[in-house]
């Protein structure tokens, strides 16, 4: 397989116009953001650059009839909800997966049971949601029945993250510290904790940008007060402006901005790894 | 030395039953309890509740908990419902189709021509790199792409392609499939070049030693052994495509009604009965999928 040059060749430019084909509308978005604003509208061509419709969305551009995005409250709301669903899934995630580490009745079902969690559908869930609060007479908010539903949404991710990181994890490590009398809690902070802290990182992060980006769960059940993607949502219905296409450049860069820290604090974590086993080696010697 | 070590497991197992023997024994049981009641509760119950009320009674503004088949005759009898149903399952087998059809290629290049694990992760993460857009943001800028003034005719007008620009690429259903297929081919790559990656090359060598053609051991050995990563990939992309409503409200200009947009437009117009029968198909038939790719391999035992 390895000496067909030309299928190699033909298989690199395919593979190029593909990546294309996945960047290609985000560039034409990030070049009519610059479009002239309040005028220009979302389409091509650009009548003048400007950065109209970047201090539009910040809200420093002169008051026109494109009015602002709801985004200050949604905001907030959206990263409030995120981090409380990062927090509260990564630690599900990592007590389930911890007791996944020995055999026991059930497994398979509760393996099941939280696997179905990513796979049925938003809308499903988002309904379902709604139903129950409905009936049960409880309003239906960001932080209530939206977030629960989150939790169930990325809950599985990191419960999945987590048993990769235990499925390679050297338990002798941790028997030899119960075996010196340490207690479980200590070992746990001392040891098991440091061992995993990549794997809660990642799953962290997977928890916070699906969280912080889902849509159709939160449409049913956050009620009045929406978050960023419910108010992205709340445009589609009426003509869209540059305005959009401005905050999507905004996100886009906040996101790789929180790429950038998880980046820093993996190095980090890793070089701190690598010295402590280097003190210890010193020490032994 | 064995002597010191004996001391010590001694030590430590005269010291366990001094504790709460019930936690030490159902430990697992415990650190299980929170995740299982979250899931019970808030994954378990609205799906149920979904199902309960597909049966109560609907009427203009309200619903109560009369059981009935009404709005299950309704549904089924009306044009509008069913067809929303049969667009579904057309748009998931186009984009399913294409998925595989175009993001198989780009993962064959992935896992198998570039040698280079380094290169390998580069280009995953090139192909993962969009997903830090917002989903809704990267669905919108399909419009200035496709649209009658948008990229595409501009550049085709530019070309001399065409002479006038083709208004049929935006609001309709070629523009849900084309802006589908980008969302989703992703989930499709990257299962197919992880299988693929993972694929012994003493086994091709060998072939190759045997004479086999290089078509003969793309079809014998790479294909099937890359099955696996397709049924996943097949599966991450039904599970979305069918439960999609979004993409098609952005880029059909609400022309284009999924199972999804159905349930929307019910649960905003207080028709829960009538949502809530919509879900249970859309979970029936979403069922039936998984369960029939999953026929096909035996996920648990190639993975």
């Amino acid at each position: 397989m390895h000496q067909l040059k030309g299928l190699r060749l033909v298989l690199a430019a395919y593979t190029a116009l593909f990546i294309a084909f996945l960047y290609g509308p985000f560039v034409i978005m990030a070049i009519l953001s610059f479009q002239q604003g309040p005028e220009g509208g979302p389409q091509f061509p650009i009548i003048a650059w400007s950065l109209f419709w970047y201090k539009h969305v910040l809200g420093i551009a002169p008051p026109s009839r494109v009015a602002p995005l709801p985004i200050g409250e949604a905001l907030t709301r959206s990263l409030i909800l995120a981090f409380a669903t990062m927090v509260v899934s990564t630690i599900l995630g990592t007590l389930t997966a911890q007791a996944f580490r020995r055999r026991f009745k059930g497994s398979s079902f509760v393996f099941y049971l939280i696997i179905l969690g990513m796979m049925v559908p938003g809308v499903l869930l988002g309904l379902g949601m709604a139903l129950v609060a409905e009936q049960a007479g409880i309003p239906r908010t960001w932080w209530g029945t939206a977030f629960v539903l989150h939790v169930v949404y990325t809950y599985p991710f990191c419960f999945l993250v987590m048993l990769a990181i235990f499925n390679r994890f050297d338990a002798s490590v941790e028997e030899a510290s119960w075996s010196l009398g340490v207690t479980p809690a200590t070992t746990f902070r001392k040891i098991t904790f440091p061992m995993i802290f990549p794997g809660v990182l990642s799953a962290m992060l997977f928890a916070f940008t699906l969280s912080y980006d889902e849509f159709p769960r939160t449409l049913f059940t956050a009620g009045s007060q929406v978050t960023i993607p419910i108010a992205i949502y709340g445009t589609f219905a009426v003509e869209i402006h540059p305005n959009l296409f401005a905050f999507g450049v905004l996100t886009t860069l906040f996101s790789f901005a929180l790429l950038t820290i998880y980046g820093v604090l993996m190095a980090l974590s890793v070089r701190r790894a690598a010295a402590r086993s280097i003190g210890l080696q010193e020490e032994i010697a | 030395m064995t002597a010191t070590n004996t001391d010590i497991v001694y030590v430590a197992g005269q010291s366990a039953p001094a504790k709460p023997s019930f936690l030490a024994r159902n430990r697992h049981y415990v650190l299980l309890l929170p995740g299982v009641l979250w899931m019970l509760v808030f994954l378990v119950m609205p799906l149920l509740m979904m199902l309960y009320v597909s049966f109560w009674t609907q009427t203009t503004f309200a619903i109560h908990s009369t059981l009935t088949l009404k709005s299950w005759v309704t549904f089924f009898s009306s044009d509008t419902y069913v067809e929303a149903l049969m667009r579904t399952l057309r748009i998931w087998l186009i984009v399913l189709g294409l998925t595989f059809a175009i993001g198989y290629p780009t993962a064959l290049f992935i896992g198998q021509f570039v040698r280079d694990k380094t290169v390998q992760t580069i280009l995953l993460v090139a192909c993962v790199i969009p997903f830090w857009t917002s989903f809704l943001i990267r669905v919108l800028a399909w419009r200035p792409m496709l649209g009658r003034e948008g990229a595409i005719n501009i550049v085709l007008m530019k070309f001399g392609v065409i002479s006038h620009p083709i208004s049929q690429l935006l609001f309709t259903e070629l523009s849900v499939i084309i802006g589908m297929v980008q969302i989703y081919v992703v989930f499709m790559v990257g299962p197919i070049a992880f299988m693929l990656a993972r694929i012994d090359d003493s086994l091709i060598e060998a072939a190759r030693d045997l004479g086999a053609s290089p078509m003969t051991i793309f079809r014998r050995i790479i294909f099937p052994l890359s099955l696996p990563g397709v049924t996943v990939g097949a599966i991450f992309v039904s599970v979305m495509v069918l439960g999609e409503f979004a993409t098609s409200a952005a880029l059909s200009g609400r022309k284009v009604n999924l199972l999804g947009n159905i349930i929307v437009t019910q649960v905003g117009s207080l028709k829960w009965a009538f949502a809530a029968v919509a879900g249970v198909v859309l979970t029936v038939v979403m069922a039936a999928v998984i369960a029939g790719l999953l026929r096909l391999v035996d996920l648990r035992r190639e993975l």
